[in-house]
């Protein structure tokens, strides 16, 4: 196999590392100096020391490979072709920035050059980094993903899950650690049980090596098989890097409460940078007048950069809220239908709520190739609640891909799916198993439209089931809506009927924002009329289940179906009760609410879930301030007792809103 | 060109720390990548580094070990060799300009507006000195406390829903007769369509009169109207309030209006009586300046200025416009501004600031016949000059009666601030303005 050793090394290779990283090294320095001016506004982690690293992978990268990154990020972006000029302007805090000024230091996105993010956050990077690979694997294209992380991301469970499903499932990726010793100001000595990161690889049956952080050329030799591996199909490699940031952990920080003037000293000495400058001398492979002219012309880019990112305009207020969602949602790929037309037909189709959602997904599968699901037994078993059966042996096993049990590697695998082309559905069971996972969907999945300013889409389905009942318990009960709802960036939506939940799923399949795709589990048997034909029902349009004057009740899930029965039986005692659906929690329909209460004068929100900051206290508060000449009597609120679900009978009776109680709700506030 | 060494941010959020000491000396090379100074920031002492290289210039005036120092504050400079320092320490970074007119949600100004409560004497309490609505319901309360005291007592002890209270107000009734049948006996929406009803209900033919005759009339009360009442009760409630009433020989005035009036050719700026007497009220008060003290927060505040409201009648109601600076002014200046002001407030177009900031003010009603009149302080204020119509009356003058031009004064003063003698001794040298007016308007 040809490698690139340190004496075949040509002349352009060995240029093109030089240059890569003098443009990190000038710039991280130049960003310092900025930061002790004043003109980065937040935090700033230098590479300084590390160049060497992300020249020598990405030297081997296409445009259309991707890299994930981290917190120290600046050198894997400038590696990966992010004109210096976008970073210092982003750090400068101005519209031109790579993120329009909505990220900064930890979160620079240039998709457009496979540049799909740095994070705040230690390690979901390897995670995503594998969603790529699995993309890759739909796509059926020879492209590679990349992370780059620190030691520090090393003990955290991203990276255990990660090397364990880049494994098994053969991924396209590289896992590059930059051990520089210290995470923080704690040592990579006390915080794991083994001095090296490279040799956990064999644990999970990948290759791993441990390679010197500041030999460029050795990373780039090794990188470069492991890159062509992946290319190859052979799937993935840990490389640990062990390095040394001689700078402070940020700009600003102190430096020696945690090691001594000399060890920085020491390491200074061994700078990757001089290293390459003393052998390509040494060797005769350029001279010295070429690198210094390299020299040169770096520091006339990043004297530019300045200069540019000094006299960029901030960007305007006004522009705050873009790209929380999609700007341009793609249009629904079949009729809208929003009402139920076969709401009151007697001789129609009926099917059970899970059929219909599984008529969607076999439907938008059959079409959309880039369609793929993942969960815990939804292949050949076909799902613990029959949502995927029979798919299996029309799509096969990347389509439909069983998971090891890691809740939060496959969901951060499925973000970074999302965003690099294939359009997953993760399929959780129940809504309790991801709460392992929160951290990559409310600070990843749903943030990372708005972060990349709307160039790096998010069509990810997360689906599993919800609700109180038949003594499942606390671990198989949870609501949890009100919990996305509260995020920007979510798509949250809680269907009721079998014809809402296939209309609903199909435009959560047709969608470019995540969309928390929630079902109640006792409802999943409940039969419904839908229609033979394709359609899809819109985000945020709320339906009246049924008409009324005297009170509106806004109910969701099974409450509906509960607050239905009590509406017919209090027609007969001539109170007209008016109820309504909204069907996804994020966005909230509260136009069709206003103009139910500016009917009945009175409301009541029916809600299986915990009160305090639930859905009735949103829609509470916004009746309260659009509505408030409407009321003609205080806005009522029933939940869910406010106590983790209990088991027995007795007891799990008493945490869920009963008809009577929901009769009694509505007789009290007929008469205040 | 001098390099600035400022003071960098240390951790995430540092806004200020201390200025420990220089790791150089004034005069000393400093290279990149040197120490150049001890900062202490919110963790600890830390010494900074320098990216740039040159000597080290420490103007005087610049921070001494120990001062506290803002982020991004000048320490000292790098020179070029030969290079001269700058020649002063420019001013600190100002702390962004605070002075901004106060914060208040839209809903807030609104109310601000409605309770005649100026936003910019508010203390707001909200996040950022935000003004809140109760900020304001305060700042009315402590303005007017008979007002609104007033308002409360009307509907204490009844309920109402916004819903029925809206209704009430669409049918006109008057939901504070009303018995609700809610729970708690919260007056719904279907109490007041019944009493509408009631009230409708056909009654010897006739419809939507009820109770009343049917010429009379309910208008809704402006927002306006709302105002003038409460400030006229806070004014009644809570000053001591004393009236004068003098009669003064205008005849010169009115000889001098004529002589004007022959003067010039067009209407247009030719001073009227009221603008003289505004003219000689001002210059009175330059002589008596406490008459112009105002009750705030405790003490007798006495305004420098001498900025006269005057009343003015509209379709709406009574409008008070300020002219400012009156002393200032020359008569022809005064007459345009009072023409100017009187035709925005009859075309509803004042603004607040200009019908904020009066010192004193003066009510004329000689226009419509009356001869005297027992003025309402306009509060903060605590003097107020009512001014009658000008008529003919025979006078005594030595031994003779004469036919003399005779105009009654009203000074209404709020006893509290002050006693009878002084606000006696401002009538006093009005009246003599008023008798003499020449030589005191000749600027
Ligand atoms: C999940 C998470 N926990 C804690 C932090 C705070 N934090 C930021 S950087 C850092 C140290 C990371 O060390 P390492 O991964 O070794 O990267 P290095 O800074 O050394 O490059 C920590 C703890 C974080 N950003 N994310
Ligand atoms: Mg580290």
């Amino acid at each position: 196999m040809a490698s690139t050793t340190e004496r075949q090394l040509d002349k352009t290779t060995a240029t093109d590392l030089y240059r890569r990283m003098q443009v990190i090294r000038q710039c991280e320095e130049q960003l310092a100096k900025s930061h002790q001016r004043g003109l980065i506004h937040g935090a700033c982690h230098t590479y300084v020391g590390e160049e060497a690293i992300a020249s020598a992978v990405c030297a081997h990268l296409n445009a259309d490979d991707v890299v994930f990154s981290t917190h120290r990020g600046h050198g894997h972006a400038l590696a990966k072709g992010m004109p210096p000029r976008e970073l210092v302007a982003e750090l400068y805090g101005r519209e031109t920035g790579c993120s329009q000024g909505r990220g900064g230091s930890m979160h620079l996105f240039k998709p457009e050059i496979g540049m799909m993010g740095t994070s705040g956050i230690v390690a979901p990077c390897i995670l995503q980094a594998c969603g790529g690979g699995y993309s890759f694997k739909i796509l059926k294209t020879d492209q590679v993903a990349v992370a780059f992380f620190g030691d520090g991301a090393v003990n955290n469970g991203a990276f255990h899950e990660g090397l364990n499903m880049a494994s098994i499932w053969n991924l396209p990726v590289l896992l590059v650690c930059e051990n520089n010793q210290f995470a923080t100001e704690v040592p990579f000595a006390y915080s794991s049980g083994i001095p090296d990161v490279g040799r956990r690889a064999a644990n999970y049956g990948i290759p791993g090596h441990e390679l010197d952080g500041n030999n460029v050329l050795k990373i780039y030799e090794v990188a470069g098989q492991a890159i062509e591996r992946a290319r190859r199909g052979e799937g993935a490699t840990l490389i640990e890097c062990k390095t040394y940031r001689t700078r402070a952990h940020a700009e600003g920080m102190g430096d020696f409460s945690y090691r001594t003037r000399d060890d920085v000293a020491e390491w200074k000495t061994r700078c990757p940078i001089q290293r390459l400058r003393d052998h390509l001398l040494q060797e005769g492979i350029v001279g010295a007048d070429d690198l210094d002219a390299i020299e040169a012309e770096v520091r006339e880019t990043i004297a530019e950069a300045h200069r540019f990112g000094e006299e960029s305009a901030y960007p305007s207020a006004e522009s705050v809220t873009r790209h929380v969602y999609c700007e341009q949602p793609a249009p629904p790929r079949s009729p809208i239908l929003n009402q139920n037309p076969l709401a009151t037909a007697t001789d129609a189709r009926e099917i059970s709520y899970v059929e219909a959602g599984h008529e969607a997904l076999s439907e938008e599968m059959r079409r959309n190739p880039h369609i793929f699901v993942m969960g815990e037994g939804i292949g050949k078993r076909g799902g613990n609640f029959n949502t995927t059966m029979g798919l299996y042996d029309l799509y096969g096993p990347e389509r439909l891909c069983d998971t090891p049990i890691c809740e939060r590697g496959f969901v951060g695998l499925g973000g970074g799916a999302a965003m690099t082309g294939s359009r997953p559905v993760i399929d959780f069971m129940f809504a309790d198993f991801i709460m392992d996972a929160v951290g990559e969907l409310v600070n990843q999945i749903a943030k990372i439209q708005y972060m990349s300013s709307g160039r790096i889409k998010m069509p990810i389905l997360l689906r599993g089931c919800i609700g109180i009942g038949h003594s499942a318990a606390t671990h198989h009960s949870g609501n949890y809506y009100p919990l996305y709802a509260h995020f920007p960036g979510f798509r949250v939506v809680v269907p009721s009927t079998p014809f809402d939940a296939k209309g609903l799923m199909k435009r959560a399949l047709n969608c470019d924002d995540p969309v928390m795709f929630l079902e109640h589990r006792e409802l999943l048997q409940v039969k419904g009329t839908v229609p033979d034909e394709e359609y899809e029902i819109e985000f945020g349009k709320a339906v009246i289940a049924r008409e009324g004057t005297a009170v509106t009740v806004v109910a969701l899930a099974r409450m509906i179906h509960e607050s239905l029965a009590v509406a017919e039986s209090l027609a007969g005692e001539g109170i007209s009760v008016e109820v309504i659906d909204p069907r996804t929690v994020s966005p909230l329909d509260t136009d069709t609410v206003l103009q139910s209460v500016h009917k009945t004068g009175r409301l009541l929100i029916v809600d299986e879930t915990f009160g305090p900051y639930s859905l009735g206290a949103e829609v509470a508060a916004r009746v309260a301030d659009d509505a408030f000449d409407d009321l003609d009597a205080p806005i009522r609120r029933l939940n869910g007792a406010f106590t983790p679900t209990p088991y027995s009978p007795t007891l799990e009776q008493a945490v869920v809103p009963t008809r009577e109680a929901i009769r009694e709700a509505i007789q009290t506030l007929v008469a205040e | 060109m001098a390099i600035e060494i400022v003071v960098p941010r240390l951790g995430w959020s540092m806004e200020e720390g201390i200025f420990g000491e220089w790791l150089k000396q004034p005069g000393e090379e400093v290279v990149p990548g040197d120490m150049l100074f001890v900062l202490e920031g919110e963790k600890a002492a830390q010494e900074v580094e320098s990216f740039d290289g040159g000597v080290l210039s420490i103007p005087a005036g610049a921070p001494q070990p120990g001062d506290t120092v803002q982020v991004g504050q000048l320490l000292g400079y790098l020179l070029a060799a030969d290079e001269t320092p700058p020649a002063e320490l420019p001013a600190r970074p100002a702390a962004a300009a605070t002075a901004e007119p106060a914060v208040a949600g839209p809903a807030v100004r609104q109310l601000a507006r409605e309770l005649n409560v100026d936003l910019g004497q508010v203390c707001g309490t909200g996040g950022g000195g935000r003004v809140s609505a109760a900020d304001v319901r305060l700042a009315a309360e402590e303005n007017e406390p008979a007002a609104a005291a007033l308002s409360r007592d009307k509907s204490r002890g009844k309920a109402i829903s916004p819903r029925a209270r809206r209704v009430a107000r669409e049918l006109e009734i008057d939901w504070t007769e009303i018995v609700g049948t809610g729970r708690t006996g919260r007056i719904r929406e279907s109490d007041i369509r019944a009493a509408a009803s009631q009230l409708s209900a056909p009654r010897g033919g006739q419809r939507g009169g009820g109770q009343r005759a049917d010429h009379d009339r309910s208008n809704r009360i402006s927002p306006l109207r709302k105002t003038i009442a409460q400030r006229m009760s806070a004014a009644a409630a809570e000053t001591a309030a004393v009236t004068l009433h003098t009669e003064v020989d205008a005849t010169n005035l009115v000889n001098l209006r004529g002589q004007f009036r022959a003067a010039s050719d067009a209407q247009e700026g030719v001073p009227g009586y009221n603008d003289i007497l505004v003219k000689l009220t001002a210059l009175a008060l330059g002589r008596h300046p406490d008459l112009q003290s105002q009750w705030r927060e405790g003490a007798l505040w006495v305004p420098g200025d001498v900025h006269i409201a005057i009343g003015i009648d509209t379709d709406q109601g009574l409008l008070a416009p300020v002219i400012r600076d009156v002393p200032a002014r020359s008569l022809r200046q005064l007459a345009v501004e009072t023409r100017r002001l009187a035709e925005r407030a009859r075309a509803g177009a004042l603004t607040v600031d200009e019908m904020q900031g009066g010192t004193f003010t003066i009510s004329n009603l000689g226009n419509y016949g009356v001869d005297a009149f027992t003025p309402i302080i306009n509060l903060p204020q605590s003097a107020i000059l009512g001014v009658g119509r000008i008529r003919q009356l025979p006078v005594v003058v030595g031994e003779q009666v004469l036919p003399r031009f005779v105009v009654s004064l009203s000074l209404t003063f709020d006893h509290r601030v002050h006693d009878g003698g002084p606000a006696a001794r401002f009538l006093h040298t009005l009246r003599e303005f008023i008798e003499q007016p020449g030589p005191w308007l000749i600027d």
